[in-house]
């Protein structure tokens, strides 16, 4: 079955750089969906396409089965919210919501009416009469997403919409998003560079890299399971380890060597045999740390190693570990804390543990990827 | 450490510098005396005198004509140029610009000289039409300018709004663009205005005879030394016209967003 | 391949007219100022190089001179007057500001020629200021205010002086004084800071203001005719005075394209300067 808004291969050039290359997605009817990625990733080009204000040089689009790649953006049943709300600045709030019903030759007290109920919607109706100019920040871009929704669009297109607020009233306007989406009910496509918001939001997620689309999936998915080493760093944090597999334990285990480390084991995220180069990510807070050796449980693995550096969060610390080679970075949570505990420091030889199955087996792996980490491996 | 009084002192002086020949000026339109310069008592003699004067009234109406033909079609011409430099890029845009920079540091003299000849070596005679010509020319840079700096603080993302929203490139163009253009458009063509008023140099090098303005007709006035108090009189009412002029203008150039 | 059509029918009315009414015209004078002149006045038939010849008569470099001492004392007056101001006037609150900025453009409202027939009478012999200077000693019984160099230096000032003060204040507007305390702070005494970290600073200011009282100073007209004496004629009253008076079109023409290279030089210089 199609889904409901379906690209194809589509592919934008820009001279000799590709903003797009060969990307298809498939988003279904009423999710909220997001792109999410660094700038320059494709992601607000793909959303462009998707409103009709650039044209794909190779690929199709289509809502409901409909091709609609090569549509002007007034005749898409799509709407945008834009990064700078774009309000128009000579017409009031009212003004502005009822642009898009009045070009659509509505009767009047249709568009009134519709127009009240979106104030309410967005909670603006005492300052209806007032210009764009009048309002702050959160309030143009709760306009924006209301003179957008009035049309009632099949698929509601979010640059970037919360980017220019700051830090409160973001985390503020992503509830009423995910509130509005819930009371609306049709589908959001969230283009995002930033990682929390698109988790929180998001029903899918599609992680872009240089016009590619490297993993679509659900966030725990995308979190837990990350396909390639940019998916794995550049949500959240985590460690780096390649090394060779030596045996095969059973049909979920194997172990693997890793240089200057020793024999762990790993789970078969994706088939593998002896010999095979693997790259492993294993995120900090998967884990544990104690200044003893620990007692092992089947299929766990214990490393020792000196802490380098460390930072004290208060709800949590993280520490830099040096084991052989490696520099692991582990976070530990302080569920109880008594203040007269020796507390750990630099210096300090500990031992790291972590169950096989927290690991997980990279299908890709760049060696560019670890930049973005938090204090990445030295060189 | 004791900041410099001299910024201040020398605005002061600089300030009663820019007065002192619009004091005289005024003062002298209600001195009774023709020639002396010394205060023989008030009189309205010569606004009323002013009033009588058909050569100047009809200088007037010419300087008048001129200004609003002259106004319209620079704000036509230079709105289009305006509109072309701000959203096109090209060897040719690069042209173009410059070309609306050339009248901008061209001497009036200049100018005035080279209309005059363009119209000598093509035949036409001279009259109010090839002053008219000349001011469009002049005016043209300024409205250009106008309209562009209003042109860069236009969010351009509020037009591919209006298209997301349903509106044609027309419906898009008629509803947002123009409205919000419109006053600068409007500044440009009043900063236009005063500019063709004001001007003296082209247009004595490109008039017909019989076909003065007020600045020609002054300027003769004042060559023969005929009724000078007259002109401090018509001076003053201008300054107050202009004065009002202006005062619309700035009125209009309230950006709209701030 | 997208279509230029558009923006060629939006740079088309402007370019053309431009072309036709500024380009084409300064060609003109060049070509005419190579044909020979009409005893009766008028342009002759054929070629000539009467006209460029005649440059070589013995006033022209003198005049040359003269215009060009005349426009650069203007622009260096106008400068040292509007650094004071430009910076007093960064320096007050915004309130303030534009106050003092709408009342240095008023005067500037009324028609120019008034404005200098204003300093004609100002300026007049017999006038207020000409007998208050007598009074004091400064001017000699026969001394005249009017009919030479400094009255068209004056009223030069006079009008060129907002232009000179516009783009500096902009300048200074922009200009982050933090940076005279730093100096101060390394050193440097106020006059120094002054001279090596503000004026640097706004440079671009600085060489707008100089462009845009310099380049139309060379083609003055109006002031030098009726403020100016015999011998504080300018160029530009040459050109007048060979068109209208003398009725000689190619001698002016000639004249015309003396002046326009003078004014093109400053210009030029600007380019390299920029590029290299």
């Amino acid at each position: 079955m199609p889904g409901h808004l379906r690209f194809e291969n589509v592919t934008r050039r820009f001279g000799s750089f590709t903003a797009v290359d060969r990307v298809s997605l498939e988003i279904e009817k009423g999710e909220v969906f997001s792109l999410l990625g660094p700038s320059g990733c494709g992601k607000t080009t793909l959303l462009r396409m998707a409103a009709g204000f650039d044209v794909p040089d190779e690929g199709r689009i289509f809502l409901d089965g409909v091709d609609i790649t090569r549509l002007p953006p007034d005749q898409r049943p799509v709407n945008t919210v834009f990064q700078s709300y774009a309000l128009f600045p000579h017409l009031t709030i009212r003004e502005n919501i009822a642009f898009g019903p009045k070009l659509s030759k509505r009767s009047p007290a249709e568009i009134r009416s519709e127009v009240e109920r979106m104030l309410e919607l967005v909670d603006l109706t005492a300052h209806a009469d007032k210009k764009p100019t009048q309002l702050s920040g959160g309030q143009k871009q709760r306009v924006a997403i209301a003179r957008a929704l009035v049309n009632k669009p099949k698929v509601l297109l979010l640059d970037e919409p919360l980017a220019a607020l700051d830090l409160k009233l973001r985390q503020r306007l992503l509830v009423e998003l995910d509130a509005i989406h819930d009371e609306v009910g049709i589908t959001f496509i969230y283009v995002t560079h930033d990682q929390g918001e698109a988790m929180s939001i998001s029903d899918r997620i599609a992680v872009m890299n240089k016009g590619v689309v490297e993993q679509t999936g659900k966030p725990a998915e995308i979190y837990e399971a990350p396909r390639t080493s940019f998916v794995a760093a550049f949500i959240g944090d985590t460690n780096f380890l390649d090394g060779k597999i030596t045996s095969r334990i059973d049909g979920r285990f194997s172990k693997c060597a890793i240089e200057g480390i020793g024999e762990i084991t790993i789970d078969n995220d994706k088939p593998t045999n002896p010999g095979d180069l693997v790259h492993l990510s294993l995120r900090p807070e998967k884990i544990i740390v104690s200044r003893g050796k620990p007692e092992l449980r089947e299929n766990e693995n214990s490393v020792p190693g000196v802490i380098e550096d460390i930072i004290y969060f208060g709800s949590h610390t993280r520490l830099w570990v040096r084991c052989g080679g490696w520099r692991l970075c582990a976070e530990t949570q302080h569920r109880t804390y008594q203040l007269d505990d020796t507390p750990l420091k630099w210096g300090d030889t500990i031992h790291l543990r972590w169950h096989a199955n927290d690991g997980y087996l990279l299908e890709q792996y760049r060696e560019e990827d670890e930049s973005l980490l938090t204090l990445p491996d030295e060189e | 450490m004791k900041p410099s009084r001299i910024p201040l002192v020398t605005t002061c002086i600089v300030l009663a510098f820019f007065y002192l020949p619009i004091a005289a000026l005024v003062a002298k339109s209600f001195n009774s005396s023709r020639f002396s310069p010394e205060w023989k008592g008030f009189t309205l003699k010569w606004y009323s005198r002013l009033f009588e004067r058909d050569d100047i009234l009809a200088a007037l109406v010419n300087s008048l004509k001129v200004a609003v033909i002259a106004a319209s079609a620079s704000m036509l011409l230079g709105t289009c140029a305006a509109f072309a430099l701000h959203r096109y890029k090209s060897r040719l845009q690069d042209a173009h610009r410059v070309m609306v920079n050339v009248p901008l540091v061209l001497p009036d003299i200049l100018m005035g000289m080279s209309l005059l000849l363009l119209f000598i070596a093509a035949g036409v005679s001279l009259s109010l039409a090839t002053v008219t010509i000349a001011h469009v020319t002049f005016c043209l840079s300024y409205v250009t300018l106008v309209v562009l700096a209003r042109l860069q603080d236009f969010d351009p993302n509020i037009v591919e709004a209006a298209r997301d929203l349903g509106a044609t490139r027309f419906q898009a163009f008629r509803k947002i663009t123009l409205p919000i253009l419109f006053p600068g458009v409007l500044a440009g063509g009043l900063l236009a205005f005063t500019l063709s008023i004001d001007d003296y140099v082209v247009t004595f090098f490109v008039k017909g005879p019989g076909s003065d303005t007020l600045p020609t007709l002054v300027y003769s006035m004042i060559k023969k030394s005929k009724e000078l108090p007259v002109i401090n009189a018509l001076s003053t009412l201008m300054l107050l016209f202009t004065f009002l002029l202006v005062f619309a203008s700035q009125r209009l150039t309230r950006p709209v967003n701030r | 391949m997208k279509s230029r059509k558009p923006e060629l029918l939006a740079t088309a009315p402007s370019f053309l007219w431009l072309a036709l009414f500024v380009f084409v015209p300064v060609a003109i004078i060049f070509a005419i100022a190579f044909r020979p002149a009409l005893p009766a006045g008028g342009i002759g038939e054929g070629w000539s190089l009467e006209a460029i010849r005649s440059l070589k008569d013995p006033i022209y470099p003198s005049l040359l001179l003269r215009t060009v001492t005349i426009s650069f004392v203007t622009t260096a007056l106008c400068l040292a007057l509007a650094l004071p101001v430009a910076w007093h006037l960064a320096k007050l609150p915004p309130k303030w500001r534009s106050r003092i900025l709408i009342l240095i453009i008023i005067p500037f409202w009324t028609n120019f020629v008034i404005r200098v027939f204003s300093w004609q009478q100002i300026l007049h012999a017999e006038g207020a200021i000409a007998n208050g200077l007598r009074s004091i000693g400064l001017l000699g019984d026969s001394d005249r205010l009017l009919g030479n160099s400094a009255a068209v230096i004056i009223v030069s000032v006079y009008t060129y002086l907002p232009f000179a003060i516009l783009p500096i204040f902009a300048a200074a507007e922009k200009f982050d004084f933090a940076l005279l305390d730093a100096a101060r702070d390394l050193g440097a005494k106020p006059f120094r800071a002054f001279r090596s970290v503000f004026l640097p600073g706004i440079r671009q200011g600085l060489v707008t203001a100089i462009l845009i009282v310099f380049i139309p100073m060379l083609g003055s007209y109006v002031i030098p005719d009726m403020v100016g004496g015999t011998d504080s004629q300018m160029l530009g009253n040459k050109i007048a005075q060979r068109n209208f008076n003398d009725r000689n079109l190619p001698q002016a023409a000639a004249l015309s394209c003396a002046l326009t290279l003078l004014v093109l030089a400053p210009m030029l210089l600007r380019r390299k300067e920029k590029a290299g």
